[in-house]
């Protein structure tokens, strides 16, 4: 157990010192630090397990509460475990034969809340219930192919490809994202297109994604981010990287990218968010401000300009929110959704019960 | 059939002495009532009148629409149940508790959207209201116990004079509210940060029915790029896919039709254009440039108001497409409009 919080503390730092950031890398740790969790600690029943590995998510959740994929993660791994102990119950009580058979539901029963507000809601389940050694290693298995999923995202996106990206079209983005250029090299392996990234300021991660691209051999132009709207009518898509999907569609992505999105609109160029499911958050954007960051403004206005420091208030948001209206499809792991589609998806990997990690 | 028992009556007495009790759910409560009279001895006897007395039910008021969607989900859920019975009248004995569990969980409904709804309530911020839906009032009392500084605009909505109810509550509570005329939303709308609305109904589109006033506030949300929520008990999501405000079970070809203007203003003003009288008989629109002094036709609007209302031609209900709604915070969770057709679609699939 001793063994088990040392390793939530070191990764809980981590987070907090922001040494660990980017959703790829913070879902990674979370899951292997989860894996550890769940093998070493001391659990029978679902509850037990269940507020164990909540009390983890809360502590990593917090160190850092706009890494989003944290929370997602832990919920996930929630997901999975009610899941298997749901299975590994009904095998057993299907053993037993049901004795007290007053009230058979149809099998929807479960799968429609509304349905609940009349049915049977929570059945407590039999705490004598003996649980099967095997559920341990179950669960194990579960978790290692979300890790796997993890691992494999990329190919997954990328292989959509080439049904996005057509000969010779223009497309634009901002910022660098791994997602992204990924996917523009695996489109360039079969059609030559145009890319246009805008420079990012001020972390000019713009200018590292354009080199990217141009040592794939892809034609790249580096654009000033106030030249956006100017060449946005010339573009065909736009395809944008994010830092998580909210629940309503909506993004948290790189500042620049609501100005991007919007002048896309304005065109009536789609635009095309490519992303990991992992990233999608069951939260929402309760305000605009929730899940943004202020970095140092040092790269905005430079400490050697002493005399209007004096002056002037310097900010530095690093995200933006973008309402889904601006969005046109996600490109996902799982295929191509329209924003309208992602509750669905939030009901089939999450557990409403852990949207929020308060036991 | 169940003898003797009334369940229209049964409807109105739980409606009159409960006024916290919504429509679906006094309906619900009737049915359970009736079951327990209900002396049927065969199944299809018994689901007969259950059919027949929803229907009696539907047909018992003006509005049905939250009425139809409590009396459809408790049918659903019978019929669903009704294939693998094994003794009848234990069978019985269980709709009946479910029944009454049901109309017990109704109100914890209300208190999970509330508890659903309050992080989306900026402090400082300044929200729009219509009329009174007791939900939406829950949802904000909610919000100012746990120390959210806001306001309230709420419409009067002058049909029911909900607003004014409204705004009881909420002083009560301790929130600065003010009433404002229900043409005055475009006025204030830019002093708005958000618009939340109850619902009559909840359709399968995603769309809303909701008090006489709603669209309009949606369209000028919409216009105005401010959020639109709906709140709403899943019980009131409804079997309904209406296009249009014409589609709706309230209307019929009475409301808010053209026939009106019987007018004996031949007699008060003598037309100048004798002609024009015979060429439309008794009626002519309110529009054409009338020979009517100022007085008498406020005295006409008078009257032609006094008719409608006597007529009840007015609607009581519109409908707001999906489109103009933000999210909608319901007991299953905040739901997207598609989310609320997926429930709905899983419940009568």
């Amino acid at each position: 157990m001793s063994k088990n919080n040392e390793l939530v503390d070191d990764l809980v730092a981590k987070l907090k010192r922001r040494q660990l950031v980017g959703s790829s890398t913070v879902s990674q740790a979370t899951l292997k630090l989860l894996i550890v969790v769940i093998s070493k600690s001391n659990w029978t029943t679902c509850n037990q397990l269940v507020t164990i590995v909540k009390t983890v998510g809360q502590r990593l959740v917090q160190a850092n509460p706009t890494e989003l994929a944290v929370g997602n993660i832990v919920r996930r791994v929630l997901h999975v475990i009610r899941e298997e102990f749901h299975e590994a119950e009904s095998t057993i009580s299907h053993k037993n034969q049901a004795s007290t058979s007053e009230f058979h539901a149809a099998p929807l029963t479960t799968s429609s809340s509304m349905y609940n507000l009349l049915g049977e809601t929570g059945s407590t389940p039999d705490k004598n219930l003996q649980f099967p050694s095997s559920l341990r290693s179950n669960i194990i298995q579960e978790i290692r192919e979300i890790k796997d999923e993890l691992e494999n995202i990329y190919d997954n996106i990328k292989n959509q490809a080439s049904l996005q990206i057509h000969s010779n079209e223009i497309i634009m983005t901002i910022g660098r994202s791994k997602t992204v250029e990924e996917f523009l090299k695996m489109a360039a392996v079969k059609r030559k297109f145009q890319v246009l990234v805008a420079e990012s300021a001020p972390s000019y991660s713009g200018q590292e994604m354009a080199l990217e691209l141009s040592k794939a051999g892809i034609e790249t132009t580096v654009i000033p981010d106030s030249a956006v709207f100017a060449v946005m009518s010339r573009v065909n898509k736009v395809i944008l990287g994010t830092h998580a999907v909210l629940a309503n569609g909506g993004l948290v992505a790189i500042s620049g990218t609501h100005m991007m999105a919007a002048a896309a609109k304005h065109h009536s160029i789609p635009v095309v968010v490519c992303t990991g499911l992992y990233k999608l958050s069951p939260l929402y954007p309760y305000d605009e401000d929730t899940f943004n960051v202020q970095f140092n403004p040092d790269s905005v206005l430079g400490f050697e300009e002493g005399d209007l420091i004096d002056k002037v208030t310097v900010t530095n948001p690093y995200y933006d929110y973008v309402s889904p209206e601006f969005v046109n499809l996600f490109i996902t792991n799982q295929g191509g959704h329209p924003p309208s589609y992602l509750y669905r998806l939030i009901v089939e990997n999450y557990d409403p019960n852990d949207h929020s990690f308060d036991l | 059939m169940a003898e003797n028992f009334d369940v229209v009556a049964t409807y109105k007495t739980l409606l009159l002495t409960s006024p916290e009790l919504s429509m679906p759910v006094a309906a619900i409560q009737s049915l359970v009532e009736l079951i327990k009279h209900s002396k049927a001895t065969t199944m299809s006897e018994f689901m007969l009148s259950i059919k027949d007395a929803s229907q009696q039910l539907k047909s018992s008021v003006r509005n049905s629409i939250s009425l139809s969607a409590g009396c459809d989900l408790f049918l659903r859920f019978v019929t669903r149940n009704s294939q693998d019975v094994a003794d009848f009248e234990s069978w019985k004995r269980t709709l009946i508790v479910r029944g009454q569990s049901f109309v017990e969980k109704a109100d914890a409904c209300r208190y999970k959207i509330a508890d659903l709804g309050v992080p989306f309530i900026k402090d400082g911020s300044v929200i729009l209201i219509h009329a009174h839906s007791r939900v939406v009032s829950l949802l904000l009392q909610k919000a100012a116990e746990n120390h959210k500084r806001f306001k309230v605009f709420v419409t009067e909505s002058s049909q029911t004079q909900g607003g004014i109810q409204s705004a009881k509550v909420l002083r009560a509570a301790g929130i600065p509210t003010t009433i404002i005329l229900d043409a005055a939303v475009g006025y204030v709308i830019d002093k708005v940060d958000m618009v939340l609305v109850g619902a009559e109904g909840v359709v399968e589109n995603g769309g809303l029915i909701n008090q006489i006033g709603s669209y309009q506030m949606a369209i000028v949300a919409k216009a105005t790029n401010k959020p639109f929520y709906a709140v709403a008990e899943s019980y009131k999501f409804v079997r309904l896919f209406p296009l249009n405000q014409y589609d709706l079970p309230t209307y019929n070809a009475d409301t808010l039709s053209f026939q009106e203007l019987n007018v004996d203003y031949d007699e008060n003003a003598p037309n100048a254009d004798g002609s024009l009288g015979t060429v439309t008989g008794k009626t002519r629109s309110l529009a054409s440039d009338s020979p009517l002094t100022a007085t008498s036709q406020a005295a006409l609007h008078m009257k032609v108001s006094e008719d409608r209302a006597s007529q009840g031609s007015n609607p009581l209900v519109d409908y707001t497409p999906p489109n103009y709604i933000t999210l909608l915070f319901t007991d299953l969770g905040v739901l997207t409009p598609s989310g609320v057709s997926d429930e709905l679609i899983k419940l009568y699939l």
